[in-house]
C-alpha cells in the first residue's frame, strides 16, 4: 500500500514539476503575473509532493515495512534507529529521493522567499528550478524506483552496506553534501533567468549572491567532513586521496567561490556580469557532472556503484543542461552590458580577476586529472591511473599562488592606485611574512613548499586582520569607543565585510594546518606482544591485549593500547578490526588522540587473538584537529555575513515594486 | 664403493641443482643500477615509492597506505629492492611490467600522458593571456551610457534616487 | 550571437560528453593484463603436501593453466570443481597447475583433501610470484601455450564455458 502511494506522490510530483516549468517559462515570455502565479503555485505542489514522499520512505523505513523495495534492499530489524533514520541515503535509490527531497525543500523556500520581488527574474527561475525537479522526479519515477513492490514481502532486509554503520560521521556528511549540491539549482535558476531576460540587473544581484552562498556553506562542510570521515574510518592516517568522488564534491566548489568574488564584482563595477552568469552556470552543470561520477559506475572509486540504467540518464541530462546553457550564453551573453569599467591592473578587482583565473585552472587541473584515464582509454586503449602524486603536485603551486593572492587582493584598493599607495599597501605585511617563515623554520619544517605556505599565510594574516578591523579602528578614530565602534563598524553595519575576512582568515588556518600537517607527519610501523612497551613520536606506547567484542551487527577484535608522555599516562587507544556479516575482508577502524598540538593515530595491518599480537602503523601529525576546526569557522564567517543587517533589510522592504504588466526593457 | 661415493654425490648435486626460485626483479629489469639504501633513509624511500604505486585490490589507495595483504607484499618487495640497491626508476618499471601502467599513480610523461601534465600548463598560459586581454577591454569605457551607474551593494532605494537625480548619465 | 563562447562551448561540450558516452558500458575495475602475449616469469614452487619442487619451465611442450587461488576466497570454492574435473578430462595434454598465495599450508591441505585434487598446487613464497604475475585479487587464471607464452588471462572464477574458450586458444 505504502509503496502504490509512494509511486503516485512521485509521479504527481513529475506532472507538478513539469507543468509549472511550462507555466514559468510562458509566463516569462507572455510577462503575465496571473502565469506567474500558477507557476508558483505548482512549485509549491512540487515541494509539498516529493517531500510528502520522503517522509513516506522515511515511515516505511522505521516502521519495517520490506512490501517496499527500498526498505527490503536496506532495511533491517537489528540495526540501532539512527542507522535505520539514515539508510534513507544511503543507497542509490534511496539517496536520488532524497535528492528529491532537498530540492523540494529548496524550491518551495526559494519560491516564498521571492514572493512579490524580482519579477522580471521569477518565471524563468522558476521554469529552469522546476525543469531540474522534473528530471529528477522522473529518475525516482523510473529507473531508480526506491517505491517498487515486493511480493511476498520478505520478513527481514540485510541492513544497509556495513562502512556506512561504523562511524555516526555517515549519517552527517550526505545531508550537508546534498543541501550544498542540490542548492546550486537555485542561483543557476537566477543566472538562466538573467540570461533569458537579457539583463543582470543590480535588483537581482543580492537574491544571486545569497542563493550561491547558503550552498556554498553547506558544501564547504560537507568536503570537512568527508575528508574527516576518511581520516577517521577509512584508517590510512590521510584525510584527502583524489579519489574521484572527492574530486566530484571538489570542483562545483571552486567554481562556486570563483563565483562568490566575480559576483562581488559585478556588484562594485558593474562589470564581469556574463563571466559570473557563466561561473554560476558551471557550478550547477558540475554538480551534475558529480552525480554522474558517483552513481555511474564509470569511474574507478571508493564510492563505486555498478552500473545502470541510472548512468545514462544523469548523462543524458548533462547533455541537454550543458547545451542549454552554451545555447543560452552563446545567444544572450553580449546583452549583459557592463555598467563600468577597470581603472588599473594594481587595483583589487584585478585581484579578483587573478583569482578567478586560479579557481579555475584549479577546476580544470582536478577535472583533467580524474577524466584522463577515460580519454587514454578512449586513444588507444591502455588503462592508466591519476593519482595522488599527480594532483599534489599540480594543486600545491597552485593553492600557495592562490593564498599569496588572498593576501595581496584586500590590501590593494577598489579602482586606481598611485604607486605610493601600492607600497604602502603591499610591503609592510612582508615583515610578517618573514616572521612567520622564521618560527616554521624554528619548528623544525624544512620543507619548502610547506614555509612558503606559511610565509603567505604570515601575509595574508597581515593585510586580513588589518582589513578587518578597520572600520571598527576608523570609528575610534573620530572618537567612538572601542566596544561601541566594534558593535556599531563590525556587527551591525560591516557584516558581510567582516564574515568574509573571517572566512579569510579561517582559509589561511586551514592552508597552513594542511601544509604543516603534512610535511611533519611521522609513519611507524610496529610489532607488539602483549605488555611490550615501545616509544614512537615521543610517547611511549604500550600493548595491553587483543580482545574480541560482539555487537549484533558485528564481531570486532580490539587493540587495547596505553599512551604515556614522560611517565604519566595520557589515554587509552583502541583501534579495531571489525568483521561485519556478508563482508569477506574485515574493516579495520583507527583510534586517534586528538590535542590541538597534534594527532596520535594508531592503525591496525593485523591482530592476532590467540598469540596476543599485533602488527600497528603509528601517525604522528601536528595541527590536524586545526583543518577542521579552520573549515567550520569559515562556514560561520559566511552565515555570519549572511545575517541580515536591520538598516539594510527595512530599506529594501521599501523597494518591492513588480513591473507593470506590458512593460518595456529598460536598462 | 667409489662408484657409490661418485652416485651419491651426482645425486646429490642434482638436487641442489633444482632449487626454491621465485621471480626476481633482476630477471625483468636487470641488475640494480643504484646505491643500497638502509636505515631511516630506507623507511622514506619505501613508504615514498609505495605511495607511488596503486594498490590492485582497494579502490584507488597506494600501496604505502594499504592494509590490504596484496599492498603489504608489494611494499615488501619494495623495500627488499631498494635494500639491494635498486632504482626508483627499476622497481616502477618492475611493477608496471606485471600490472600494467594501471599500477603507477603518477602518470608517465610518456606518450599520451603527457598530456596530463602538459595541459594544465597550457590552460594556464591561454588564461593568463586572456586575463591581459581582459585587463585591457575592461579599462576602456564602456559603449553604452544609458545603463544605472554602479552603487553601493544593497542599497536599492539609493540607487534609485541617483536614477532620478542623474537622469540616466553613466 | 557570440562565435567565441559557442564555438569553445560546444568543443568542451564535444570533448567531455564524449568520454563519459564512451566510459560508459565500460567496467574501470576490469584491467587487462600487460604480460598476455608475453613469456611467462618462471619459476620453481615448493607443492604443498609432498614438498617436491616444481619447476614452470619442465612444463614446456604442452599449454599449461595456472591458477592462483587461497582458501579464503569464496570464488575460489566455486571454481575449484570446475579445475579438477577439466584437468582430468584434458590430461595429459594440458597441465593445470594451482598457485597459492597468503595462505597456511595446513589448510590448503585440508581444503585439497576434503575437495579433491587432480593437478599439482605449489605455495608461493611473500607473494613474490603472484607480483611478477600481476595478481589482483583471487582467483585469476593464466593461459600459457606450448612455449610458455601468455596467451590469455580471465580474473575471476572459472566456468566450464571460459575454460572451454580460452583453452583452445592454447590448444593449437
Amino acid at each position: 500500500m505504502i509503496a502504490a502511494l509512494g509511486r503516485i506522490l512521485i509521479l504527481a510530483s513529475l506532472f507538478a514539476s513539469a507543468a509549472g516549468a511550462l507555466l514559468g517559462f510562458a509566463a516569462g515570455r507572455s510577462r503575465s503575473l496571473d502565469g506567474l502565479n500558477w507557476a508558483r503555485r505548482f512549485a509549491y505542489l512540487y515541494a509539498g509532493l516529493i517531500i510528502g514522499a520522503a517522509f513516506l520512505m522515511e515511515y516505511a523505513l522505521l516502521t519495517h515495512d520490506f512490501s517496499v523495495g527500498y526498505v527490503a534492499q536496506v532495511g533491517s530489524r537489528s540495526v540501532p534507529t539512527w542507522v535505520t533514520i539514515v539508510s534513507l541515503w544511503s543507497s542509490l535509490e534511496g539517496s536520488i529521493l532524497f535528492w528529491g527531497f532537498v530540492l523540494g525543500a529548496y524550491v518551495g523556500l526559494a519560491t516564498y522567499f521571492t514572493r512579490g520581488k524580482y519579477v522580471e527574474y521569477q518565471p524563468d527561475a522558476i521554469g529552469v528550478w522546476l525543469s531540474c525537479a522534473a528530471f529528477f522526479s522522473f529518475l525516482i519515477a523510473g529507473p531508480a524506483n526506491p517505491f517498487l513492490t515486493v511480493s511476498p514481502a520478505p520478513l527481514d532486509g540485510p541492513g544497509p552496506n556495513a562502512l556506512l554503520q561504523n562511524h555516526v560521521l555517515m549519517a552527517i556528511h550526505p545531508p550537508f553534501l546534498y543541501l550544498g549540491y542540490v542548492g546550486m539549482t537555485i542561483p543557476f535558476g537566477f543566472a538562466c533567468a538573467a540570461l533569458l531576460k537579457g539583463r543582470l540587473g543590480h535588483g537581482v544581484l543580492k537574491p544571486l549572491r545569497e542563493a550561491l552562498m547558503l550552498p556554498w556553506i553547506f558544501l564547504t562542510i560537507a568536503i570537512m567532513l568527508g575528508g574527516w570521515w576518511a581520516y577517521e574510518v577509512l584508517g590510512w592516517g590521510g584525510y584527502w586521496a583524489w579519489d574521484p568522488v572527492e574530486n566530484a564534491s571538489l570542483l562545483p566548489w571552486l567554481t562556486a567561490t570563483a563565483a562568490l568574488h566575480s559576483i562581488m564584482v559585478v556588484e562594485r563595477r558593474g562589470i564581469l556580469k556574463g563571466w559570473t552568469v557563466t561561473l554560476v552556470q558551471a557550478t550547477f552543470l558540475l554538480v551534475i557532472l558529480g552525480t554522474f561520477m558517483t552513481r555511474s559506475g564509470v569511474f574507478n572509486s571508493v564510492h563505486s556503484f555498478t552500473q545502470s540504467a541510472i548512468g545514462p540518464t544523469i548523462l543524458a541530462f548533462l547533455a541537454v543542461a550543458l547545451l542549454f546553457c552554451i545555447g543560452l550564453l552563446a545567444f544572450r551573453i553580449d546583452k549583459l552590458e557592463s555598467e563600468g569599467r577597470m581603472e588599473g591592473a594594481a587595483s583589487r578587482e584585478a585581484m579578483f580577476l587573478v583569482n578567478n583565473l586560479l579557481f579555475v585552472l584549479l577546476t580544470f587541473t582536478v577535472l583533467i586529472g580524474t577524466v584522463f584515464p577515460l580519454i587514454v582509454e578512449a586513444l588507444n586503449g591502455k588503462q592508466m591511473s591519476v593519482g595522488r602524486p599527480y594532483f599534489d603536485s599540480m594543486v600545491i603551486p597552485i593553492g600557495a599562488v592562490l593564498l599569496f593572492v588572498l593576501g595581496v587582493g584586500p590590501a590593494l584598493p577598489w579602482g586606481r592606485a598611485t604607486s605610493e599607495q601600492v607600497k604602502k599597501a603591499l610591503l609592510p605585511p612582508l615583515a610578517t611574512a618573514i616572521v612567520f617563515a622564521a618560527v616554521g623554520w624554528f619548528a623544525n619544517i624544512r620543507s619548502f613548499w610547506t614555509l612558503l605556505t606559511i610565509a603567505f599565510g604570515g601575509y595574508a594574516a597581515h593585510v586580513t586582520l588589518g582589513q578587518m578591523f578597520l572600520p571598527m579602528l576608523q570609528r575610534m578614530k573620530r572618537g567612538e569607543a572601542a566596544t561601541t565602534a566594534f558593535v556599531e563598524g563590525q556587527l551591525s553595519r560591516g557584516r558581510r565585510r567582516f564574515g568574509g575576512y573571517i572566512v579569510h582568515a579561517a582559509v589561511m588556518g586551514a592552508f597552513i594546518a594542511i601544509a604543516v600537517s603534512s610535511s611533519m607527519r611521522q609513519q611507524t610501523e610496529l610489532h607488539f606482544t602483549k605488555g611490550q612497551t615501545q616509544k614512537v613520536s615521543g610517547f611511549d606506547l604500550t600493548f595491553l591485549g587483543a580482545d574480541q567484542r560482539s555487537e549484533p551487527h558485528r564481531t570486532s577484535i580490539v587493540g587495547r593500547f596505553a599512551v604515556a608522555r614522560d611517565g604519566k599516562p595520557v589515554t587509552t587507544l583502541e583501534p579495531r578490526m571489525n568483521q561485519y556479516e556478508g563482508m569477506r575482508e574485515p574493516i579495520g577502524t583507527p583510534d586517534v588522540h586528538t590535542t590541538a598540538g597534534g594527532d596520535f593515530y594508531l592503525a591496525l595491518s593485523n591482530i592476532d587473538l590467540t598469540n596476543q599480537t599485533t602488527s600497528i602503523t603509528v601517525y604522528a601529525a601536528p595541527l590536524v584537529v586545526w583543518i577542521w576546526i579552520s573549515v567550520v569557522v569559515m562556514g560561520l564567517g559566511a552565515l555570519f555575513g549572511l545575517v541580515p543587517s536591520r538598516r539594510r533589510a527595512a530599506a529594501a522592504s521599501q523597494v518591492r515594486e513588480p513591473l507593470p504588466e506590458g512593460a518595456t526593457e529598460t536598462a | 664403493m667409489g662408484k657409490k661415493i661418485v652416485l651419491l654425490l651426482v645425486v646429490t648435486l642434482s638436487l641442489g641443482a633444482q632449487t626454491l626460485k621465485v621471480p626476481d626483479a633482476a630477471q625483468f629489469v636487470g641488475q640494480p643500477q643504484g646505491t643500497p639504501v638502509t636505515g631511516a633513509q630506507l623507511t622514506r624511500r619505501t613508504n615514498e615509492i609505495g605511495g607511488l604505486l596503486r594498490c590492485p585490490v582497494c579502490q584507488g589507495m597506494s600501496v604505502a597506505d594499504s592494509p590490504a595483504e596484496m599492498a603489504v607484499n608489494m611494499k615488501g618487495q619494495v623495500h627488499e629492492l631498494l635494500q639491494r640497491g635498486y632504482t626508483e626508476e627499476q622497481i616502477l618499471t618492475y611493477f608496471e611490467r606485471s600490472y600494467g601502467q594501471f599500477v603507477l599513480l603518477r602518470p608517465k610523461f610518456e606518450g599520451t600522458t603527457t598530456l596530463v601534465w602538459l595541459l594544465p600548463a597550457v590552460a594556464l598560459l591561454i588564461g593568463a593571456a586572456v586575463l591581459v586581454v581582459t585587463f585591457r577591454r575592461l579599462g576602456r569605457v564602456p559603449a553604452t551610457s544609458n545603463q544605472q551607474p554602479p552603487t553601493a551593494p544593497d542599497d536599492a532605494y539609493l540607487s534609485r534616487v541617483r536614477d532620478l537625480v542623474s537622469g540616466g548619465k553613466s | 550571437m557570440n562565435r567565441t563562447v559557442l564555438f569553445v562551448g560546444v568543443a568542451i561540450a564535444a570533448v567531455l560528453l564524449g568520454i563519459l558516452f564512451l566510459g560508459l558500458g565500460k567496467n574501470p575495475n576490469d584491467i587487462r593484463s600487460p604480460l598476455i602475449g608475453k613469456q611467462a616469469p618462471s619459476f620453481t614452487l615448493r607443492e604443498v603436501g609432498t614438498g617436491r619442487l616444481v619447476d614452470l619451465a619442465t612444463l614446456k611442450g604442452k599449454p599449461v593453466v595456472l591458477n592462483f587461488w587461497a582458501t579464503w576466497c569464496a570464488p575460489c570454492w566455486e571454481e575449484h570443481p570446475v579445475l579438477v574435473a577439466n584437468a582430468r578430462m584434458f590430461e595429459p595434454n594440458v597441465q593445470f597447475l594451482g598457485v597459492v598465495f597468503q595462505d597456511e599450508e595446513s589448510k590448503i591441505l585440508n581444503f585439497l583433501q576434503q575437495r579433491g585434487s587432480s593437478y599439482p598446487t605449489v605455495v608461493d613464497d611473500k607473494g613474490k610470484t603472484a607480483i611478477a604475475y600481476g595478481i589482483g585479487g583471487v582467483p585469476e587464471t593464466f593461459f600459457l601455450d606450448a612455449n610458455g607464452v601468455i596467451a590469455a588471462k580471465h580474473n575471476g572464477p572459472m566456468s566450464p564455458d571460459i575454460l572451454q574458450a580460452n583453452l583452445q586458444k592454447v590448444m593449437r
